[in-house]
């Protein structure tokens, strides 16, 4: 029986803080137990009779013809086939070019390596420089630069007039690869017939319907796509790529099951990207701190892809400006999404700029961002986020404030400390896409399903939460099903927007059954619904009566009471500010970066799981820290090799490189729930940055900030 | 990887034996290797740089690992010692520097599996080495693509026609303590000096770090020390990620103190020579008194010399400062 | 001189199961444990050595099991992460090992994918050392990546199994106010002891 009772639009909204039972309180993942065993099944782990392991081969160089003698490779023992994947020539670096089949994947891993490949080059470009060059080959047919797009506000003229000081420099950031601990990759269970399932590692399970059908020529109806648990995705992850588009035609062709997970080597050619920026700034600023004028000129590197840049001035208000962007196409793999796309290279410019304009007038650091952020509704929340990460940092007891720390060894020092900041801004609301079934037996069950993803951030314990608080139930009375198309639609995790658009449909679901138990217990007991309320487990009747939640089941019809939930717009919003400061410390000797200490704030309405949020935000500052001082895609640009394609000389920081980290939810504003995945991956880079020269008087203008790079730095400002 | 053979002897003898083929006398043709961690063969295994068609696993021959006596004091490492055991063994003295040089090698894990004879000859971390498709001249190409392309992490010193750096940390610290090193073949067994043993890409074969030949198996390190208990050392690594990486530089020193005053000195850098490179000038000028102003200035004095002949690529002129530094800062330790 | 030809006939033992197993000579520890005995719980990251994620416990130390060849691994005792609870309630431990359920409690986890060799990793200082400090927990995990966490909760679940298998109180972590080990809105520690 199917219920879909009046909507009560009073009771659709988050309980008050002091009714809330699990929501807003560190809540422990109800799929903990099967992680920390082992037994959570990811798609590199799903094991089926008679399945097939494949893998590809990969294009060395940036574009050529290609020629393959695929006799070796089939000579391999295990090997089953092998496959050209790619048209005559190759477009980008790491392509694949041809996927070999075996019994196991190391036979796979053979005859890849046995697949003789005759390359011959064609012209390419892999840096900026090459791609604008007068006679540069075309790696996109309709040119090299792609689209332009200009932004412009007051009298930029008038605004150099009133500055006092300017600056004029150069930041690059170089391209960042998302680094999913599981490769991208699916398993194809597919054994002949009509019908097949697939389990994809991918961050939107029903992308496994968007393609795979068609590959396998099944209906779509027939294909059952399945994300239990899949290892990170960071919007990489979003389609099936070229990876689930292989494996289903192999599937297809052989009538078997296939492993296509990607070697980690093509993982870093072929998986996405955060397009590189480089930007160059004119700005100038008057004595009071307020930034009169900036002109901005900013080539997006996303290889085959536009890149991505939020544009500048990032955040800050500034009367005068001129900012341009233009993507510049090279012949590497295209970029993609990654937490918050565009936004940690604005900010990176955006607050180094500001940091050298303040020195440059003699300004405290906080007060030149204070100049630059009105007094009015919307900045004057970053002024308080701002104000607050300062005080948690220590920036009042700070001796540098308005001009860099010493940089010379003398009198035994050998280390000296500095403070930078930086500001975000990311929306994280959601939008009507989940379509959520809860279902109650007369045994007590509850069962809330929908087809979501959880990446690891908690969805599925969120379903959990959501569905128990609305009947006062303990988390773990209510089965969270989710991650497979059989369930209503969810929505793809990207944006922060799962939370915002999850959540509400989850309670919009729960709220409905409520209403529908209610009427049961009301028909029972000759009481009216209206008297009548859930709490702590049971339907209150009042008179000192309650109903337990099993007798209240119990009154169910034998097939069970189901409810359907949709988006809510009134349970969610939009919109978090951010600010964080990181204090590091700069060995003299070596250069060394050691973040000390970070601190961030956000706001998010209600945080529905504090814990989950917490790390969230601490797993984004630490990728901020390995995204700032380590990880740099390298290509060689004259041989146009790839020369670091895996994580020894890729490096993600370690255990070793994690501040201190202070996280403070900013106070509940009355909003609903908003996501909070992407927006505390902006500021960091810009405050380590930042953090550098303050302590130092080194501003390292290209990313990462390396040692090396500080080292030459203090070695040319020790002998100017 | 490619399948092999593998043969896992017993004894010394028996290794030696299953390795002396006419074809293993030579590095261009031979076809079996000595394994014994296989914490870098497997990896270069895996991506095709190595395709050997048997495996000598020695690992489990009796006695070549382990720690015993020598004369006068020194001590006899057996070439499978695991990197695990050497760094708790010491947190004082002459052979400090060996316990904080395995201290930095790789993650746990591979000092759990890796040996020291391993650690000494395994292959260049150089960017363009690694890559197989990079025929470089390490690998019998004829070019060394990091002089002109990419060198961040390559030689400025003894460098050319190739710009590898030696990625060993134990080698520094053994030959900061005058190590020997021993070897057999099928023919026997022979020692020399460690600093001997490494070479340089224009002593000889420029695909090899080493004069070890494919037939032949190390079996142990002993330092040679003349009273190691008048000496004091200590080892500095400088990684970009700390933790876990390569050294951009290291720095292994070792000081005789007798009576007050350092009379004997040994200087070896890591991470910014295709070798271990020993810096015999300036061992020379750290001999004299430990008053700390005097010492700091004969510290300076050395770092320049030891980094005279420094010839940066276009982009690691920054280890010239920073191996300066590391060494003024291990003085500093050791004398503190 | 034993010389052996593939594929080479092994015993060991995982999980305290005698195994036989018959592989090529070339085929690592790890695609034993994956691939042939459907030991999935030991991630395949890199493949390479530099990530972790394969991290088993051979002897009772950390080995990488994408660096060791299977055949190496021969009469040794191999442990993975599907044999960490088992071995603890042999011990006479009840629920998950405190790693395990320390990791649970203080969510060092998100996607999940490293993180049976980080509690491995851990097993095995705890087993050397069963009070390591800050410092040495670190120097434990560096052979383990993670990208989603940021590694804080991680250690602080290593310092919380450290504290209760020494029945000290826990150091509260920076961010709580009061201690989150005995909060009651959490679930208990008993629930999510059984996987």
């Amino acid at each position: 029986m199917s219920t879909t009772p009046q909507q009560n639009a009073d009771e659709l909204a988050w309980p008050a803080p002091e009714k809330r039972r699990s929501i807003g309180k560190d809540t422990r993942r109800i799929d903990g137990p099967a992680k920390v065993t082992g037994m959570a099944r990811y798609s590199h782990d799903v094991r089926l009779p008679g399945m097939v392991y494949a893998r590809f081969v990969t294009c060395a160089l940036p574009a050529a013809a290609i020629e393959l003698d695929l006799t070796a490779a089939l000579a391999v023992p295990g090997v089953v086939e092998v496959v050209r994947v790619v048209g005559d020539s190759t477009l980008y670096l790491g392509q694949p070019i041809a996927a070999v089949t075996a019994e196991t994947p190391e036979a796979a891993a053979e005859g890849a390596r046995a697949v003789a490949v005759t390359l011959t080059e064609l012209p390419w470009a892999v840096t900026a420089e090459q791609s604008l060059a007068p006679d540069a080959p075309k790696v996109n047919p309709r040119g090299n630069i792609g689209r332009e797009r200009t932004q412009e506000e007051g009298d930029i003229e008038a605004g150099f007039a009133a500055s006092d000081a300017i600056v004029e420099a150069t930041y690059t950031i170089p391209i960042q690869h998302h680094s999913c601990l599981e490769t991208h990759g699916m398993v194809v269970d597919y054994r002949g017939g009509d019908s097949a399932v697939i389990h994809g590692s991918v961050q939107g399970t029903f992308a496994l319907l968007d393609g795979p059908p068609d590959s396998l020529g099944l209906d779509a109806s027939m294909v059952e796509g399945d994300v239990q648990h899949m290892g990170g995705g960071f919007g990489s992850k979003f389609g099936i790529g070229i990876e689930g588009k292989i494996a289903c035609e192999i599937a297809k062709r052989l009538g078997r099951p296939v492993h296509l997970m990607m070697d980690r080597e093509t993982e870093f050619h072929a998986s996405g990207n955060r397009s590189g920026n480089s930007v160059t700034i004119k700005a100038g600023a008057s004595k009071d701190g307020v930034i009169q004028a900036l002109v901005a000129d900013s080539n997006k590197l996303g290889g085959l892809s536009g890149g991505s840049y939020a544009g500048l001035p990032y955040v800050y208000s500034v009367a005068n400006f001129s900012s341009t962007s233009r993507s510049v196409y090279t012949n590497t793999d295209g970029n993609r999404a990654f937490r918050a796309p565009g936004h940690p290279q604005a900010s990176f410019g955006m607050e180094s700029l500001i940091d050298e304009l303040a020195y440059a007038i003699g300004k405290d650091l906080v007060e030149m961002r204070l100049a630059n952020l009105p007094d009015d509704e919307q900045h004057s929340v970053w002024r308080r986020q701002l104000r607050r990460v300062a005080d948690e940092i220590g920036w009042n007891e700070h001796p540098y404030k308005s001009a860099p720390g010493p940089h010379k060894v003398e009198g035994g020092r050998e280390y000296v400390e500095g403070i930078g900041f930086g500001i975000s801004v990311w929306g994280g609301g959601g939008y009507p896409s989940c379509e959520v079934e809860a279902r109650v037996d007369r045994e007590g069950s509850l069962i809330v399903s929908v087809g979501v993803q959880d990446l690891g951030t908690g969805s599925r314990t969120l379903v959990a939460m959501v569905a128990a608080d609305e009947f006062g139930l303990e988390v773990h009375q209510v089965t969270a099903r989710i991650g497979n198309t059989r369930f209503g639609n969810g929505v793809m995790s990207g944006g922060s927007v799962t939370t915002a658009s999850l959540a509400p449909a989850v309670k919009d679901a729960s709220n409905k059954m409520r209403a529908a138990l209610i009427a049961l217990v009301a028909t029972n007991t000759g009481k009216d619904a209206s008297a009548l309320s859930f709490a702590d487990g049971g339907v209150i009747v009042g008179d000192g009566l309650r109903v337990s939640w099993r007798d209240a089941c119990a009154l169910c019809p034998a097939g069970g009471l189901t409810t359907h939930g949709v988006f809510q717009k009134a349970l969610q919003s939009s919109g978090v500010h951010g600010a964080q400061a990181a204090r590091v410390r700069i060995d003299l000797v070596t250069g060394e970066v050691k973040v000390l200490k970070m601190v961030a704030i956000h706001d998010m309405g209600i945080a529905l799981n504090p814990m989950a949020v917490r790390s969230q935000i601490q797993g984004a500052m630490v990728q901020a820290v390995s995204y700032a001082l380590f990880e740099e895609r390298l290509i060689d640009a004259d041989l146009g090799i790839a020369l670091n394609p895996n994580f020894e000389s890729y490096r993600l920081a370690n255990v070793h490189s994690i501040p201190e980290m202070t996280v403070i939810i900013d106070d509940e504003d009355g909003r609903g729930v908003i996501g909070i995945g992407e927006p505390p991956a902006i500021p960091g880079i810009g405050a380590i940055a930042g953090a550098i020269q303050n302590a130092c008087g080194v501003r390292v203008r290209d990313m990462p900030l390396s040692p090396t790079k500080i080292l030459i730095g203090l070695e040319e400002l020790r002998r100017s | 990887m490619k399948d092999f053979e593998y043969i896992q002897p017993e004894t010394v003898e028996a290794a030696t034996a299953a390795l002396a083929t006419k074809e293993n006398a030579d590095w261009a043709t031979a076809k079996a290797r000595v394994f014994g961690g296989g914490q870098d063969l497997l990896g270069e295994m895996k991506t095709g740089l190595e395709e050997p068609s048997a495996l000598v696993n020695v690992k489990w021959i009796q006695g070549l690992g382990g720690v015993t006596q020598a004369d006068g004091g020194n001590l006899k490492f057996g070439a499978t010692t695991k990197l695990r055991a050497l760094e708790g063994l010491f947190s004082s003295g002459a052979f400090q520097v060996l316990s904080e040089a395995a201290k930095t090698i790789g993650s746990p894990q591979i000092r759990t599996q890796a040996t020291l004879a391993g650690n000494l000859c395994q292959r260049p971390r150089c960017l363009y080495y690694r890559r197989p498709e990079a025929k470089c001249l390490k690998k019998g190409g004829d070019e060394c693509f990091a002089y002109g392309g990419y060198n961040k992490f390559n030689a400025i010193l003894g460098g050319g026609p190739s710009y590898i750096v030696h990625p060993s940390d134990m080698g520094p610290a053994l030959m900061a303590l005058d190590a020997q090193i021993e070897i057999s073949d099928s023919k026997g067994t022979t020692e020399m000096a460690l600093d001997d043993f490494f070479t340089l890409p224009s002593d000889g074969d420029v695909t090899r770090e080493n004069v070890l030949r494919p037939d032949q198996v190390v079996i142990s390190l002993r330092t040679g020390l003349d009273t190691p208990s008048e000496w004091r050392s200590t080892y500095l690594k400088f990684q970009e990620r700390d933790g876990f990486d390569f050294a951009l530089s290291a720095v292994a020193l070792s000081l005789r103190v007798q009576n007050g005053a350092i009379t004997d000195a040994r200087i070896v850098l890591g991470g910014v020579a295709p070798r271990p490179w020993r810096c015999r000038e300036a061992e020379q000028l750290l001999l004299g008194s430990m008053e700390a102003a005097s010492l700091a200035k004969r510290g300076a004095a050395a770092a320049d010399a030891a980094l005279l002949g420094a010839e940066p690529l276009e982009h690691n002129a920054y280890k010239v400062p920073l191996t300066k530094g590391l060494l003024q800062r291990a003085l500093r330790q050791l004398t503190a | 001189m034993l010389a052996m030809s593939t594929p080479i006939s092994l015993e060991l033992s995982i999980n305290d199961d005698r195994v036989r197993a018959s592989v090529p000579a070339h085929w690592t520890l790890l695609e034993l444990l994956r691939y042939e005995l459907g030991l999935t719980g030991t991630k395949q990251g890199c493949d390479k050595g530099d990530c972790g994620a394969c991290t088993v416990l051979i002897d009772g130390k950390p080995q990488l099991s994408c660096l060791i060849l299977a055949a190496n691994a021969e009469g040794k005792k191999v442990q993975t992460i599907e044999g960490l609870q088992p071995a603890h309630r042999k011990a006479g431990g009840v629920g998950l090992d405190p790693v395990q359920d320390a990791f649970d409690r203080c969510g060092a986890l998100q996607c999940g994918f490293c993180q049976s060799g980080m509690m491995l990793s851990a097993r095995a200082l705890l087993n050397e050392n069963p009070t390591p400090d800050r410092t040495e927990i670190r120097q434990a995990l560096s052979g383990n990546l993670c990208r989603c966490t940021g590694y804080t909760q991680i250690v602080q679940a290593v310092e919380l199994a450290i504290a209760e298998s020494t029945g000290a109180e826990p150091e509260s972590p920076s961010w709580s106010d009061g201690n989150p080990w005995k909060s009651t809105t959490s679930l208990s520690g008993k629930n999510g002891g059984d996987a």
